[in-house]
Order: C-alpha cells, then sequence, then structure tokens
C-alpha cells in the first residue's frame, strides 16, 4: 500500500466516504426520525417545517404508554394521555405491556422449540445417508413455497376446530411452520461443511448418531446455532399476519398487533405511535447487532454453494 | 458379514427416522394439512355467512376468479409491485455489497447498521414510512420542498400513480439487507487472482466488475433473486398498514384481494383458490427462474 502514489488513495478514501454517508443517510436514517419523533411532544413533531432533532428529549410518549395501564385509557378520558401537549392517546394503550410479554413468550418458545426440532432433523439430513433422505429434504422446503396468505384460511379453520384461537399456543406452532424449514436449510448447509473424518472417528469410538450429534456437530457449529435462535425469535417477533388473524383480544395478541391497532386509529397522536414503534424495534436490533457475527456466519453459511 | 451390514443400516434408518419424526409431525400439522385443507375449501362453495350449506362446486371458483376484473387488477398490480421491489433491492444490495467488500476504517460498524432494517418489524417499517410521507408533517415534503424539488407538500400516499412505488421502497429498505449479505459472502469467495490477472490485462475498475465480479456472483444473485421474489409477492404488511389497498384500488395486490375475499366478505372457497393460484404462480416462478438462471451458469 505504502508504494501506491498519494493521489489514488486520497481518491479511494474520498469516495468511500461519500458512499458510506449515503449508506448510513439510507439505512439508518428513517430510522434515526422515528427515534427522534418519538422523544418529541405532540406540538413538536407537528411544527411545521419539522424539528429534525428533538428541541429537548422528551420521555413523556413513553411514559404515557407504558403506564397506560394506571390510567384506565377510555375513548372520553384519552385526551388527558398527555396533558402537556393535548394528543390523544391510543385506546389501546393498556394493552401494550400485556402483548409485549406475549410476544416475549412466543419468542422464546418458538426459539427454543425450533432449535430442538430442526438441530435433530438437520443432523439426520446432513450426515445419516437413510433411505428417503432427499425427498425429506424437498418435502420439509417445499412447505415454504406456499406463500404465507395461503395458509391463513385452512390454518385458521384448523386451529379453530382445535379450539385453539387466541391462545399463544397456536402462535408458537404457527411460527415453527415459518422458521423449522428455513433453520433446517441453515442447519444442513453447516453441518456439511464439517470435515466427514470428526464424524467417523466418533463413530470409531463408539459413539452413536445420538453422541457424534452431541460431541461433534454441536460443539462446532455454534454460529449457526445462535444464528438458528436469533432468527427464530426475530421472526416470531415481527410476525403479522398470522396473529392477526388467530388472535382476537389481549390475551394472545402479540406487539404487532397492538401497534397495527394504533396505526389504524386515525385519532391518535403520532408521537404515541412513533413511540411505540420504537419499543417494538429495541429488541430485535439489539439481538441483531449483539450477534452480529454470528447471525451474518449462520445465515450466509448455504450462500456460496448456492 | 451382510448381517453386520444390514444391522448397521438398520440403525442409521431407525436413528434418522426418530430424528425427523418431530418435524414431520409438526409440519404435516401446520403446514401440509391446511395446504391440502386448502385445496378441498378452494372446490367448495364456503361462505362463513351461511355455515351451514357449503356445496362441493369443482373448477367453479377458479372459474369464477379468472373471469374477476378484480383478480386481473391485483395480478398486474402485484407483478408492477414485485418486479421493482426485486430490482431494486438487488441493484442496491450489489451496491452495498461492493461498498461492505472493501476494507476500511468503520466498515464494520457499518456491517452492524446494515443489520437494523432486517431487524425491524414490518409493522414498524410501514408506520415509519407512512409517518416519513405524512402529508402535512412528514419528513419527505420537508426535505423536499427545502432542496426546491416540489414548491407545495403533496399527499404522497394519496397519489394513484406513487402509492405503489413508495411502498415498494419501505419494502426495498427492509429487504435489501440480507441481500446484500448473502452478495457479499459470495463476493468474499472470489480469488484475489482473478482481480489480479485482469489489472495486469488493464482492464478497468467497471471492467474488472463486469468480467469478473458479475460471473462469480451468479450464484449470490440466482438466490437473491428467487428468494426477493418469492417474498415480494406474498407481501402483505405493509398494504394493510400503509394504505389497505388504495388509494381507489392503486395498491390493490393479489394478497390484499385474498385478505379481502377471506376476512372481509367471508368467502373462503374463492379466497381458498386465489391463495392456490398465488402458490402456484409462486412456484412456477421460482421454478422458472432457477431453471432460467442455472442454464447461464
Amino acid at each position: 500500500m505504502a508504494g501506491r502514489p498519494l493521489a489514488p488513495r486520497i481518491g479511494r478514501a474520498v469516495l468511500l466516504a461519500f458512499f458510506s454517508a449515503l449508506f448510513v443517510l439510507y439505512v439508518a436514517g428513517p430510522v434515526a426520525w422515528l427515534v427522534s419523533s418519538s422523544l418529541q411532544t405532540e406540538a413538536q413533531i407537528t411544527a411545521i417545517p419539522p424539528n429534525w432533532l428533538p428541541p429537548e428529549v422528551n420521555f413523556g410518549n413513553f411514559d404515557a404508554i407504558l403506564n397506560a395501564a394506571e390510567r384506565q385509557v377510555t375513548y372520553e378520558t384519552r385526551r388527558q394521555g398527555d396533558p402537556a401537549t393535548g394528543g390523544f392517546l391510543p385506546s389501546g394503550a393498556a394493552n401494550l405491556i400485556p402483548s409485549l410479554w406475549n410476544s416475549l413468550t412466543v419468542g422464546l418458545w418458538v426459539a427454543a422449540l425450533n432449535l430442538l426440532l430442526s438441530v435433530t432433523a438437520a443432523y439426520a439430513i446432513a450426515v445419516i445417508d437413510f433411505r428417503g433422505r432427499r425427498a425429506t429434504l424437498y418435502t420439509v422446503l417445499a412447505t415454504r413455497v406456499v406463500p404465507d396468505i395461503a395458509l391463513i384460511v385452512p390454518l385458521f379453520l384448523v386451529i379453530r376446530n382445535l379450539g385453539l384461537i387466541n391462545t399463544l399456543g397456536a402462535l408458537v406452532v404457527t411460527y415453527l411452520a415459518i422458521t423449522v424449514p428455513f433453520t433446517i436449510f441453515i442447519l444442513i448447509s453447516y453441518f456439511e461443511g464439517i470435515p466427514r473424518d470428526l464424524y467417523r472417528a466418533a463413530r470409531i469410538d463408539g459413539c452413536g448418531h445420538w453422541g457424534a450429534l452431541r460431541h461433534v456437530y454441536l460443539p462446532l457449529s455454534l454460529p449457526a446455532l445462535v444464528a438458528s435462535l436469533t432468527f427464530a425469535f426475530l421472526t416470531s417477533w415481527n410476525e403479522f399476519v398470522f396473529a392477526l388473524v388467530l388472535t382476537q383480544n389481549v390475551a394472545a395478541q402479540t406487539l404487532p398487533i397492538v401497534i397495527s391497532g394504533f396505526v389504524m386509529d386515525f385519532t391518535t397522536s403520532f408521537s404515541f405511535v412513533n413511540a411505540a414503534g420504537v419499543i417494538a424495534i429495541i429488541p430485535p436490533v439489539l439481538m441483531a447487532v449483539l450477534f452480529q457475527r454470528y447471525i451474518v456466519s449462520g445465515l450466509t453459511a448455504g450462500a456460496v454453494k448456492g | 458379514m451382510l448381517a453386520r451390514l444390514n444391522r448397521k443400516f438398520g440403525y442409521d434408518e431407525r436413528s434418522a427416522a426418530i430424528l425427523v419424526f418431530p418435524v414431520v409431525a409438526v409440519l404435516l400439522v401446520v403446514a401440509a394439512y391446511p395446504i391440502l385443507y386448502s385445496f378441498w375449501v378452494s372446490l367448495h362453495d364456503i361462505v362463513l355467512t351461511r355455515p351451514l350449506r357449503r356445496p362441493f362446486v369443482g373448477g367453479d371458483n377458479y372459474l369464477r376468479i379468472f373471469g374477476d376484473e378484480r383478480f386481473w387488477l391485483a395480478v398486474s398490480r402485484t407483478t408492477v409491485y414485485t418486479v421493482v421491489t426485486v430490482v431494486v433491492t438487488t441493484v442496491l444490495a450489489v451496491l452495498v455489497a461492493l461498498l461492505l467488500n472493501e476494507t476500511f476504517p468503520g466498515q464494520r460498524i457499518l456491517s452492524a447498521v446494515l443489520l437494523v432494517p432486517w431487524a425491524t418489524p414490518s409493522v414498524v417499517n410501514g408506520l415509519m414510512w407512512k409517518w416519513i410521507y405524512d402529508p402535512t408533517y412528514g419528513l419527505l415534503n420537508a426535505l423536499l420542498l427545502k432542496v426546491g424539488l416540489i414548491e407545495r407538500y403533496r399527499a404522497w400516499l394519496g397519489d394513484p400513480d406513487l402509492t405503489l412505488m413508495l411502498i415498494a421502497n419501505a419494502a426495498v429498505w427492509k429487504q435489501m439487507p440480507l441481500a446484500a449479505l448473502l452478495l457479499i459472502v459470495t463476493m468474499k469467495a472470489i480469488p484475489d487472482d482473478l482481480y489480479r490477472a485482469a489489472k495486469v490485462d488493464g482492464a478497468n475498475v467497471l471492467q474488472r466488475f463486469v468480467h469478473v465480479t458479475l460471473p462469480a456472483l451468479r450464484p449470490g444473485l440466482m438466490l437473491v433473486l428467487v428468494y426477493e421474489t418469492m417474498i415480494s409477492i406474498r407481501h402483505f404488511d405493509l398494504f394493510l398498514i400503509m394504505t389497505q389497498g388504495g388509494p381507489g384500488d392503486a395498491s390493490f395486490t393479489l394478497s390484499w384481494l385474498i385478505y379481502v375475499e377471506t376476512f372481509r366478505s367471508l368467502r373462503f372457497g374463492t379466497g381458498a383458490a386465489m391463495s392456490y393460484v398465488l402458490a402456484m404462480a409462486t412456484f412456477l416462478l421460482s421454478w422458472a427462474v432457477i431453471r432460467w438462471l442455472g442454464k447461464r451458469i
């Protein structure tokens, strides 16, 4: 590098800085604006021209939403939601905290069960040469070719006939159908990258398939396992359509459903909607950034082979 | 010897059966059974407001769909939306991958930032862009006015010519990161020697991109194209949050039509038939893309 002439190096630095700035503006800009609006009062975010940054940082929106349950928000009393600005608190605001717990519960169950189911199946398909191996793999993957919207009608009827409408269990089982095929696909690519000799050595040492999975494959695929857990939790946390159809009230509604209710309530103040959006964004974004390296290597394991 | 081989074979098969069984059981209940059930429903005239009479009508639901002009309108909206989303996502993803494949200070921070849209729930994505497009207080209006591109505020999502594109923009923002990640991994696998050889031959940056990077990116691009098509064609969340099919019928896509037909008109039979048509179209499309691109590798 040192031997190269100065001018091209400066040119490269300027280009990289320019495109990096464009990149950050496009990718992070919208979220930054969401966060900025959630920290402003209703009067401040409805100013024209808008305040790009909050004039002063104000957690009033979060406070009003998170404590809505204690104030009994009804259609008549919600104007007092934020006395400072006269903003309208969404009438479903009291459901936000329960739905947050619902989302968390469903997400953790899906993450755990998804890993348990997928690891065993992926091991069998990737490592054991059994009859029907290809058929099993294709069947599992084929279930994801059908669009979610096409599954909604029959799934609704199935869940309704089982009497499971408006339960968290119905959501967990449904989300597994989404996450399991993709997780199996990822884990298979990962397992196939583990040298076959290790497997043979384990078998010669007297390990059965269960032993080989536990002592060879699991310890060596930590990134893929963490990626699978994160992926399943995020999918469950973010899912909207199935939850919309399969849940009816606060007993099972997840965060996206309650928030979509805020958005479609035309009298709701923007500041509250934005604050609710920020609350929903924090857990998945933190998780993604925290586990960045695992996610990238886990999610993309199969990409090189195409 | 033969007996031993047999036993060994038996052990493998037995283990595989035990390991695969739980997944197969779950998928049978929540995927395979609903898919078949859906087909059965699509052959019956089931209307939820009339729950006791559900006559078998064979292919009538399908015939009725194909004669329904709303269906063809929805097909054209979905096609435009999907093509725009997939093409823009892929082009942006290639550009982002080229940037993040370079080594420079701050590159790791940018890679972390890239995951933010990927992790954002689609409902929040929808409300965020709806807020940006807001006719009175939105950032887009303020920004364009400041730069001088518009003279007065406009109701962006209320403009039938723009709605679909604006929703596509929100979709691209969320989908681009995963596509870029897949492409970066493919790029990292390109041997440096190829670039050096091209440089020795006197190829400039653009020529190196066209003749070295692009051909080597084919497997990654194929994966991205198929995956993005499959998920864009079924998008629903953004439409519900941002426009509900409107203004007029400007964002009346297939998934929106299926939702309206099923859960507002409660006509489950035709809803299921439409779902089946969409599923088959998605399947054939991905198959065609794989075949087409597969031949060119």
